[in-house]
């Protein structure tokens, strides 16, 4: 088995290689193609690996040491068990699938062959964060999906905007990571190792001061990765990059690291149930936080991208509450249908021309049937309509803040949901019904190619079915390692009354979109001009206030330090210090102007200076033993 | 030829400078690459016959002043071994990827010169020798920045002069000093450091001569607030002087404090930690806004460099195992990388003759295999993992955050601060549209520049990914210097701050 944990890991990063070989050369078919068939490789080898742990084995292995110093001991050590096989399921059949798609809407782009380069890179990164067996191994991956995040978003490098996002996102996930790291320094100090099992297995021995801060500081690192508030504004604007990149980084894996990290550690989290609340609290707040940015934003990408950072609270609530395998489930889950929408989004996009904005669409179910359909099946995963994936599991998570008795989160979830619900398919609606607003803009919107329909396929399929055919057998094998307890309502009159009230919340909001957007769109200047549209449509004015509190300060500060105090202080010291020896030097150098007569003046000062200071010295020294003697 | 080795590397650099004069100016470069490759096989040879579990090494010893007890002594451990390689490695980049023009004969021999003084202070165990190669490197660097430089040439090179030699001859007075003590302990005259090392001072004494030697090492790294002569003399050193003076002379000082301080002054370290680790934390974050404040790309390098010097000095005083391996390794790493950036701003120079950002951007659709080198470093330097710089920057941070939480939370901020000035710096020059029309027509990077970067970048990812065979060398000879630490320290703050290894493996287990 050890051969498919090598080809699951590696084949990714061969792909990157090869086609990194031609990354200044023009376009080369071969590149994608063999990419995507090495990422085909990586996925039959995780699904080989499944069937696997399925049986109830684990793979384990050691490649190499990586760092050894001092009592400090870290490897490449990979480990395929009931969590990662999960996690590497996800991501090779996500990013399969992006990259077979990739093939079709880059095909027009002078940096194919660096994108494939890039893309493969970022999943090679993703599978050593999933796959390693130790902290430090995560980080490698940790930083790696970063770097290529990077180069994603700012892949149009010659786009300010692009490269101003991709340097955001880069520098806010650093914060984060600066906290990731001092929880590894404490875990290192206190434990004397950075293996997981080491780690889980030691860590109830520690004060529970030591566990509660390494939980916190575990946590914020993988709140920058996951995006969660404060730390937010870089991944709206990483919806600069190309839309597979959207699709398979902002959406399915990378920003799930985070979830993946807090699942993974949930022996730590168990021993600190109040960190766990405080998890829920905030991913309950970003639940709501980002889903009220989605309802007024007008562009298609951003949309989604708030709807991913949604969807991340919903799965941070899960996890803080000690459902961990609940949260995972719905990372898998969100993953196939969120990947979904953003491809069809990128098939508009193509169509449109690269706009975004909705509200010049409309009407496109004619001449894009099937992302039409796809578009739709995958919000209505996304809403959690039975008996698609959303309803196992995004209202699992509802019914886990019901069972745990936390009824305020699970009215903010419930809340939520309504509003996923309407602006999923407000923007269905625009884009999709209605009158045909782009031929104005004499756009003449074409479907796209077949066979990056195809690629899409498995994604619609999995979005259906997933959570109705995965549920059981996922939960089987996952409570092996994760705590294996059960979400159930006892009282049925309770249950009943839940379900059907949360579908027709969301059949409701639905409808309401429909009705609102899929005629015309009227525009309700009243509305819009109101404090409160304002303040969504500007995302809480959040991206200024940092900009204006950070950003701008920062560079000011900056300037001052070097001009005012670097040059004019620290520099400018050394130099007058330096100047005074030479003035002394020049001022005094007449003293040996070998004219006799002034050099024996100075001489005679000399001497009765030397006096002075004898007689002194003499005296001193005499009081100070006689102060010595008595 | 084993046991004299050390000698021949010492010396061959600076016999074949002085055949140099002799040879014909059209085959010098072939002569100082030849020479350059010989010594740094030579150095290579060192490492194989090294045996990483074994203490000083290759030592050799002949008396020069006897009735003083200064003597030629030297000797390689873990710790001087690979920046006598990183030493010999950039000499030969150096040369080999030399575009410089005018003068190339003297400017051949004058490396071969500055090579000898380097291999020599790394391999000194002897005060005086140590200090003698300590300045003779001085003299080297002096003309390669004021007859090679830029415009301001004179007062950058005499400044870099004055600068160091004020703090060498502070730290010259701290050795005549520490000989005395010796002498006044035992009875005889030595500067042996092996000699020094058994000697247990008190306190007090400690504190004066630690401070006599910090004041020379700290003006070399060169640590805040001594740190103004470095963008001087980068500013206008031609980039041979750069790369030389960042990848190596620096690690001078930081060498110099795992050499001389740590094991001399015990106590001292430990009751200046926290002090220093404070003007390292100065460093890291205070240089490093001022590098996002530059205008000028060397410029943001140069600070860059004091940033990350800030972090090995943290390292070094984290006073145990991890951080000490981890600051010596950095400073390799540091030395490839910055090395490395120096190279890179000096291709573009070459080209368009300044260096300002504002000049540039949209250069990664123009010179593309030189913004792919260039990112490669710049991700080394930011510390990504899987780069020679994360190992040592992860170390030098794990090993402080035994001493202080707090501050190494501070210090920490290196891996942010470090990617916004790196990122911005980047994105100005490499990316947007190219705006000005003489970089639409630049050539991307040749096969001479080639030769000094491809190597660069293969040890950058490959000691990123495998450092074990610098890294065990180093933390064997590092225990030895922390238990040796341990033994000697007197007051009981230093014997519970440097870790006892002889039973502390594994407390948790």
């Amino acid at each position: 088995m050890e051969i498919y944990l090598y080809i699951a890991l590696f084949a990714p990063l061969v792909g990157s290689l090869f086609a990194a070989l031609f990354g200044a050369s023009p376009k080369t078919l071969i590149t994608g193609l063999v990419a995507s068939g090495l990422l085909f490789a990586s996925f039959v080898s995780s699904a080989l690996l499944l069937g696997h742990v399925m049986n109830g084995h684990i793979v384990h292995v050691e490649m190499m040491t990586w760092i050894a110093t001092g009592d400090l001991y870290i490897p490449f050590g990979f480990v395929v068990d009931q969590v990662s096989v999960t996690m590497m399921m996800v991501v090779s059949v996500v990013s399969t699938v992006v990259h077979v798609y990739s093939i079709g809407y880059m095909s027009h782009d002078k940096g194919f062959n660096r994108f494939f380069s890039y893309l493969s890179a970022f999943v090679f990164s993703m599978m050593v964060l999933v796959m390693s067996d130790n902290f430090l191994g995560l980080f490698i991956g940790w930083e790696g999906v970063g770097l290529c995040s990077w180069l994603l978003i700012g892949f149009w490098y010659h786009k300010e905007s692009a490269t101003w996002a991709a340097n955001e996102a880069f520098i806010m996930n650093r914060i984060a990571d600066l906290a990731m790291l001092i929880g590894i320094f404490m875990i290192y100090w206190n434990l004397g190792s950075l293996q997981y099992d080491v780690v889980f297995a030691h860590i109830g021995t520690l004060p529970l001061a030591v566990t509660t801060g390494i939980g916190i500081f575990l946590f914020i690192g993988a709140m920058g990765k996951s995006a969660q508030f404060p730390l937010h504004t870089w991944l709206a604007d990483a919806m600069e990059g190309p839309t597979p990149v959207s699709a398979l980084i902002h959406a399915a894996t990378m920003v799930t690291a985070g979830v993946y990290l807090v699942v993974r550690s949930n022996p730590i989290y168990t021993l600190i149930p109040e960190v766990g609340t405080a998890i829920a609290t905030l991913g309950a707040f970003v639940a709501m936080f980002a889903a009220t940015m989605a309802l007024v934003n007008r562009d298609m990408k951003r949309i989604i991208a708030y709807s991913t950072l949604s969807q991340l609270g919903y799965m941070f609530v899960a996890a803080g509450l000690g459902a961990y395998w609940v949260a995972l489930f719905h990372l898998m889950a969100h993953a196939f249908f969120k990947a979904l929408l953003f491809l069809g989004a990128g098939n508009v996009m193509h169509a449109m021309h690269d706009e975004l904005d909705p509200f010049k669409m409309g009407g496109l179910k004619k001449s894009m049937k099937v992302t039409w359909i796809f578009m739709t099946l995958a919000s209505v995963a996304l809403a959690g309509i039975y008996p698609l994936a959303g309803f196992f599991s995004k209202d699992l998570i509802l019914e886990v803040a019901f069972v745990e008795q936390h009824y305020v989160l699970y009215g903010v979830l419930l809340a939520t949901a309504g509003m996923t619900a309407f602006y999923s398919f407000r923007l269905v609606a625009l884009i999709f019904h209605g009158d045909e607003r782009h031929l104005e803009h004499g756009i003449h919107p074409h479907e796209a190619y077949t066979f990056m329909l195809y690629a899409m396929a498995p994604l619609a399929i999995l979005a259906v079915v997933a959570g109705m055919m995965f549920k059981t057998p996922y939960y089987l094998m996952v409570s092996e390692l994760l705590p294996a307890a059960q979400y159930h309502i006892h009282n049925h009159m309770t249950l009943w009354i839940m379900i059907i009230g949360t579908q027709a919340l969301v059949i409701a909001a639905i409808a309401y979109a429909y009705k609102k957007y899929a005629k015309a769109v009227k525009v309700d200047l009243k509305v819009e001009s109101g404090f409160f549209y304002q303040l969504l449509f500007n995302q809480y004015y959040i991206p200024k206030i940092y900009d204006e509190i950070f950003s701008k300060p920062y560079l000011q500060l900056s300037k001052i330090a070097w001009k005012q105090i670097d040059l004019k202080i620290v520099d400018a010291m050394v130099d007058g210090i330096a100047n005074l020896i030479y003035q002394t030097g020049e001022s005094t150098h007449t003293m040996q102007n070998g004219n006799l007569s002034s050099m024996l003046r100075w001489m005679v000062v000399g001497v009765v200076v030397l006096l002075v200071l004898a007689v002194a010295f003499t005296v001193a020294y005499n009081n100070a033993v006689n102060l010595h003697a008595m | 030829m084993q046991e004299h080795i050390l000698s021949i590397l010492i010396f061959f650099p600076a016999l074949a400078a002085m055949l140099g004069f002799v040879i014909h100016k059209d085959s010098a470069r072939a002569y100082g690459i030849t020479v350059a490759a010989i010594e740094f096989v030579l150095s290579l040879v060192l490492w194989q016959w090294y045996n990483p579990l074994g203490g000083m090494q290759f030592m050799e010893m002949a008396p020069l002043i006897s009735a003083f007890g200064i003597s030629y002594l030297v000797g390689v451990d873990g710790i001087s071994l690979f920046i006598i390689i990183l030493s010999t490695f950039f000499t030969l980049i150096g040369i080999a990827s030399l575009t410089e023009k005018r003068r190339i004969k003297d400017l051949i021999i004058t490396l071969l010169f500055l090579e000898m003084t380097m291999v020599g202070v790394f391999a000194s165990l002897d005060a005086i020798l140590f200090y003698v190669f300590w300045e003779l490197s001085l003299v080297p660097m002096l003309y390669i920045i004021g007859a090679w430089g830029g415009p301001l040439r004179i007062y950058a090179s005499i400044k870099f002069f004055l600068y160091t030699f004020t703090g060498s001859l502070v730290m010259l007075v701290g050795m005549l000093y520490m000989a005395y003590l010796y002498h006044m302990a035992t009875g005889s005259w030595s500067f042996s450091l092996l000699e020094w090392y058994r000697l247990q001072l008190p306190l007090e004494y400690q504190l004066w001569l630690f401070a006599a030697f910090f004041l020379g090492f700290a003006i070399k790294v060169p640590m805040f607030p001594f740190h103004t002569w470095l963008p001087y003399a980068h500013g206008q050193a031609p980039t041979i002087g750069s790369v030389i003076l960042a990848a190596v002379l620096l690690k001078m000082g930081t060498y110099a404090f795992v050499r001389f301080s740590l094991p001399l002054f015990p106590d001292a370290s430990v009751a200046f930690m926290f002090p220093i680790a404070i003007l390292a934390i100065i460093m890291i974050v205070y240089t490093a806004m001022v590098a996002y404040a530059q205008e000028d790309i060397k410029q943001v390098v140069a600070y860059s460099s004091v940033s990350h010097m800030g972090v090995i000095v943290l390292g070094t005083f984290s006073l145990n195992v991890e951080g000490i391996s981890g600051s010596v390794f950095l400073m390799i790493a540091h030395g490839v990388v910055s090395g490395a950036l120096f190279l890179l701003v000096g291709v573009i120079y070459d080209r368009r003759h300044t260096k300002m950002m504002s000049e540039f951007g949209g250069l990664a659709s123009v010179m593309p295999r030189y913004a792919t080198i260039f990112g490669i470093m710049m991700m080394a330097s930011v510390g990504l993992p899987l780069t020679i710089n994360f190992v040592g920057e992860f170390l030098s941070l794990l090993g402080f955050y035994k001493q202080s939480h707090a501050y190494t939370l501070v210090a920490g901020t290196a891996i942010i601060v470090g990617a916004i000035y790196m990122l911005s710096a980047y994105k100005k020059a490499f990316f947007g549209n190219v705006t000005k029309e003489e970089n639409r027509t630049l050539k991307d990077v040749n096969g001479t520049e080639l030769l000094g970067l491809v190597p660069l970048v293969i040890v950058a990812i490959w000691l990123g990914v495998y450092p074990k065979p610098v890294l065990e060398p180093i933390n064997n000879s590092v225990k030895a210097v922390v238990q040796l630490m341990h033994d000697k320290a007197q007051t009981v703050e230093a014997k519970e701050r440097i870790p006892d290894l002889t039973h502390s493996t594994q407390e948790a287990h």
